[in-house]
């Protein structure tokens, strides 16, 4: 199938709007306060929930007291592990041979691993009374040797999180750097590059409500992936699948971490179906900030064999990902995968070989969030770039441009086995560089105070889209269905396995849907996030929504357009493959009257069944299913895995303000060339854009969750972790450029993750230029805090002062 | 993220608050509760009872009383802020007051409040330092005055007795002086990592009098004496700036050597800024 020709169809297509600024679907309820999210699902005689959670890093528990608290007036029960009967432990899927069970129970028993861990849930008739409960709760806690960051875990004498195990290592897969002789052939430079601990910090936090009526278990839940979450229902409780409904309302952000299905939501639905009455659960802020994943803390030890003129052969070296307790699903190491396969991004680069390790700590169990390693493995990728630059006196920006791939050379296999599809890499580099580049100008030749310094920094990489759910969860595949139903009206509802969290996937399925079947928007009704009335699929995360949906979309539609077409020949006289589709109507090419309605056809295939054609099925109504092409979800032999079906790409250039007295870093100017292939709706990929720009700022400034030595969390509430507020993000400016994925539909590529990666390395190497006269002041970690600027200042000019 | 139980009590006169303070030594009162109430969902204040001072109207006044400006401890802060008798004689005021959260909570948030509660790194204080204010306390033995340089005795310390009530701030208003108000923190609205409140007043072009706090750099408002004392007595130069700026230390405060390093050389930025400001 010609794809190209197919796209060119859609998008040329007069009134399409493919490609035009359309206010969203979803704008009127979700601005005018008519959204309904979990903490509005009002159930009578519903009863709340709140959980004890462990004050201590690492403890064995050896008993927990809760009588004071079943005596308080308004207390219906208190739980704890033992009494979870009929609950199995969260299963570990990977392979033994990849990585160590943990076997988590949703509530602690034999040992607790961090601060914030659920020890006991208290059910009262209110949440104040269920807190009041909770303080009532004494657990006898043996306090155990800590392990509060990844350098003790991984000191040979480190306290040990799992019984049986010889050391802290979740994950250990080396590679075979040393057989590469290109760093003995070749100059080499090597780096350390760290990043820090973080995470979403959605608006809406999570929250389960589940009620257990007429032998059927309903949960409503703040999800990105309501048919995931009821197979790990399943799993956990022992209930077929079919007697369980997962429900995603609305859903206030999930930016990945609620890709995860947690201890609470097991044990929500656990008491529901327990005490025979609707039980509800809302996190609070201080509970998503110590009991939602976090994630990103890695060290990334890189090595590149470099010619004179800059070009990059080969590149090794390790990766440490701090996993917390490891208690989640998915397992929180996947990221560091997906780091290393994504590590070279766009640049000409023959070999690599990165050894993963990833450890536990008694930390907050680490998990997704929005990259899922992109951010981490481009940084360092970028940081080490720069400093190629620097040994070998390169100009950095004219570096990436010489070891960005060329237009000809693509398709392009990374070493890592991803095969990069299309993309614009080089042009959008040039287009930000020259943003960049006047921008700065423009800048320093306005006055200024004397403390104040400008830099520009620039980025750039490579997305993997639409991936498998590989192997860390038990699932081997990325597919996703829609079923799309007519109505004898010509209404059309059409369900996906995509779910909605913010990302206007309401207004994405109904264009697509419309648009393939020829059919006006507004006949169309979208219905995801219910696991009763949507087809199984995976949900939404790794920027897949739009790439799978379409995919789904387009053949379920092509399907029925093919019975339209023969029920429309019978009624035309005319032969169906000479029936054409125009604004809603089917008539025989060439020949625009008569014609006739999808009503028409659908009345006639629903409710006048008796004048079909004999060889012709009543109904008009199909399920389809996609898995995108070109994935391999195994790795090969040499480790090599080509995890995704297309490959987006994008440049940033900012222009960081550098205050000299304060170490202030503020940002002037952002400019983004992002390419997601063909775009449906520039307002939403914007949005997008803008949404991640702004949490990447964030991470690379502002975000931290530090823990101090005992394994106690220092950033608890949002006096701590400091998102950036709209002061704090600059507006953005946006090109969008378009190489549409050759192997899909639609030629769209995800475009939900993209924003994100590249803040951190372009906001180092703004920071880096602009305190350039001072000598090399290095950035190699982040967050970029005003202290670790003033202290960049100092050791450069001590360097400039000792040289 | 729930308080635990507690009694309210609206209290219509500051009789009514005292008694109310006296009946209950675990009482607390509440003013725009801001920063308590934040306290209470987090349970790490446990009062039996809050008494709300909000409706007592002997606290809401704003008035130039003989010399000095006197301001309600129930002001809301944006309400000061936006004053034009606070514009007039207390600029200093105005000033520090457009740092103190967002608009939304500078519209609940009282004067009093803020520096009853004494949070370090709160504005409100320092400006009490620097201009030498003075705190009006009504307790069961009647009216007294504290100085905010005793006022102020550590991290959300103060003189204030519990059964206490602090009902105004008294600040002079100063001639021939002039102020600046410089903050810096990490994100717009939050609470200083570091600011310097200053007031000059000067004879002619000579700095007759200096007066320098610094708040989110320790344990509260800090005087800055060695610096101040580098500008008395001088024309205010860019060389005197630069002076006074390399006077400020933080030795008493309990900093590791990287964070003392970093708030001592943010310290000395903000203060050659105010100074600065104060020569424009």
């Amino acid at each position: 199938m010609d794809f190209l020709e197919h796209q060119r169809k859609l998008f040329a297509r007069p009134g399409s709007g493919l490609g035009d600024r359309r206010p969203r679907l979803e704008d009127d309820r979700l601005l005018t306060g008519a959204g309904r999210y979990v903490a509005d699902v009002s159930l009578p005689g519903a009863v709340s929930v709140a959980f004890l959670r462990s004050q201590l890093a690492h403890a064995r528990v050896r008993g927990i007291d809760t009588e004071a608290a079943r005596a308080l007036d308004g207390v219906i029960g208190v739980f704890t592990a033992e009494d979870l009967e009929g609950v199995s432990p969260v299963p570990d899927f990977p392979d033994p041979g990849l990585a160590r069970p943990v076997g988590a129970f949703p509530l602690g028993r034999d040992r607790v691993r961090y601060v914030g861990a659920p020890l006991a849930a208290v059910v009262a008739v209110d949440r104040y009374i269920a807190e009041d409960a909770v303080e009532l709760i004494y657990p006898d806690l043996e306090p155990l040797p800590t392990v509060a960051s990844m350098d003790a875990a991984l000191e040979p004498d480190a306290p040990v999180l799992y019984d049986g195990w010889p050391d802290n290592l979740v994950v250990d897969v080396p590679a075979d750097g040393d057989s590469d002789d290109a760093f003995q052939r070749l100059r080499t430079v090597s780096g350390s590059y760290r990043m820090q601990r973080q995470g979403a910090a959605p608006m809406e936090c999570r929250g389960t409500i589940a009620n257990y009526e007429d032998d059927r278990l309903t949960v409503w839940t703040s999800t990105q992936f309501p048919h995931i979450a009821r197979t790990m229902l399943h799993y956990v409780l022992g209930i077929p699948e079919r007697d369980i409904r997962v429900v995603a309302p609305d859903v206030g952000g999930g930016f990945g971490q609620k890709s995860q299905v947690y201890a609470e939501d097991y044990v929500v639905a656990w008491l529901a179906r327990h005490l025979k009455r609707p039980v509800r659960w809302i996190e609070d802020r201080y509970e998503n900030l110590v009991g939602s994943v976090q994630a990103r803390e890695v060290r990334i030890d890189l090595e590149a064999a470099v010619h004179e003129n800059g070009e990059i052969e080969a590149v090794r070296g390790r990766i440490f990902q701090d996993l917390g307790s490891a208690e989640s699903f998915p397992n929180g190491f996947n990221p560091a995968f997906v780091a290393v396969g994504s590590l070279t991004g766009q640049y000409r680069i023959q070999r690599q070989h990165i050894h993963v390790t990833a450890v536990a700590t008694n930390k907050t169990p680490a998990g997704a969030y929005r990259g899922f390693g992109i951010p981490e493995g481009c940084f360092a990728m970028e940081r080490i770039v720069d400093r190629i630059a620097r040994e070998l006196d390169i100009d950095p920006l004219e570096l990436r441009r010489r070891i960005t791939i060329r237009p000809d050379e693509v398709p392009y296999t990374a070493p890592s086995g991803a095969e990069i599809d299309s993309g614009s890499h080089l042009a959008s580099l040039d287009h930000v560089i020259e943003r960049g580049k006047a921008a700065l100008e423009a800048i320093r030749a306005e006055e200024h105070p004397p403390e104040l310094r400008f830099g520009l920094g620039v980025a750039t990489y490579v997305e993997g889209v639409a991936p498998t759910y590989f192997g860390t969860t038990g699932h081997w595949t990325a597919q996703d269905a829609c079923d799309i139903r007519f109505d004898p009206d010509g209404g059309v509802t059409v369900a996906v396995g995509v779910s909605a969290y913010g990302q206007s996937l309401r207004t994405m399925v109904a264009t697509v849907t419309a648009l393939e079947l020829g059919v006006p928007i507004d006949h169309v009704r979208v219905v995801m996030g219910d696991t009763d009335s949507a087809p199984y699929g995976l949900g939404s995360w790794g920027s897949r929504s739009t790439i799978v949906a379409s995919g789904a979309i387009h053949r379920a539609a092509g399907e029925l357009k093919d019975k339209a077409a023969r029920i429309a020949a019978a009624m035309l006289e005319a032969a169906p493959e000479d029936i054409e589709f125009v604004d809603g109507r089917l008539h025989v090419a060439g020949t625009p009257d008569p014609s006739v309605s999808w009503g028409d056809v659908a009345e006639r295939a629903l409710i006048r069944t008796h004048l079909l054609p004999d060889d012709v099925e009543p109904g008009l109504e199909i399920r389809a299913t996609y898995d995108p092409p070109g994935i391999e979800h195994v790795p090969r032999e040499d480790g090599r895995m080509n995890a995704c079906p297309t490959y987006t790409n994008a440049s940033h250039a900012v222009i960081v303000r550098v205050d000299l007295g304060t170490g202030d870093v503020s940002l002037v100017r952002y400019i983004v060339a992002h390419d997601c292939g063909r775009v449906l709706n520039p307002n939403i990929v914007d949005g997008q854009i803008q949404g991640g720009v702004a949490q990447g700022i964030g991470g690379t400034l502002f975000e931290e969750f530090p823990y101090d030595d005992g394994g106690q969390p220092l950033a608890t509430s949002f006096m701590d972790y400091l998102i950036p507020t709209s002061s704090e993000v600059p507006p953005m400016e946006i090109e969008h450029f378009e190489s549409p994925a050759p192997g899909l539909p639609w030629g769209a590529k995800g475009a939900g993750e993209a924003g994100i990666i590249g803040p951190a390395p372009a906001i180092a190497a703004g920071v880096e230029d602009a305190l350039a006269e001072f000598g090399i002041a290095e950035i190699t970690a982040t967050p970029i805090t005003p202290r670790v600027v003033l202290e960049a200042v100092r050791a450069a000019r001590g360097a400039a002062v000792t040289a | 993220m729930k308080p635990p139980p507690f009694a309210y009590a609206r209290a219509e006169s500051t009789a009514d608050v005292l008694e109310l303070l006296a009946a209950d030594e675990d009482a607390k009162v509440l003013a725009g509760g801001q920063s308590l109430v934040p306290m209470l969902n987090f349970r790490f204040a446990r009062p039996s009872t809050l008494v709300d001072v909000t409706y007592v109207e002997a606290l809401q006044s704003l008035e130039r009383d003989k010399g000095h400006l006197s301001i309600g401890a129930t002001v809301p802060q944006l309400v000061a802020e936006r004053s034009p008798l606070v514009g007039s004689d207390c600029p200093l005021i105005a000033q520090a007051l457009g740092h103190v959260g967002h608009v939304q909570i500078r519209s609940r948030g009282t004067v009093g409040g803020s520096l009853a509660h004494a949070d370090p790194a709160a504005e409100l204080p320092a400006v009490a330092l620097a201009l030498d204010a003075t705190l009006v306390v009504l307790g069961q033995s009647g009216e007294r005055t504290i100085p905010a340089g005793e006022f102020f005795q550590g991290p959300y310390m103060t003189a204030l007795d519990d059964t206490e009530l602090l009902v105004a701030a008294r600040f002079p208003v100063l001639d021939a002086t002039r102020t600046a108000f410089v903050e810096y923190s990490r994100r717009s609205g939050d609470f200083a990592e570091g600011a310097v409140a200053a007031a000059l007043t000067f004879d002619g072009q000579t700095v007759s009098r200096a007066r320098l706090a610094a708040t989110g750099v320790g344990s509260g408002p800090l005087r800055l004496t060695a610096a101040e004392d580098r500008l008395t007595g001088k024309p205010l130069t860019e060389d005197a700036v630069e002076a006074a700026a390399g006077e400020v230390a933080l030795e008493g405060q309990a900093y590791d050597a990287g964070a003392r390093a970093y708030k001592t050389a943010l310290l000395r930025a903000l203060v050659a800024r105010s100074l600065r400001q104060v020569m424009r």
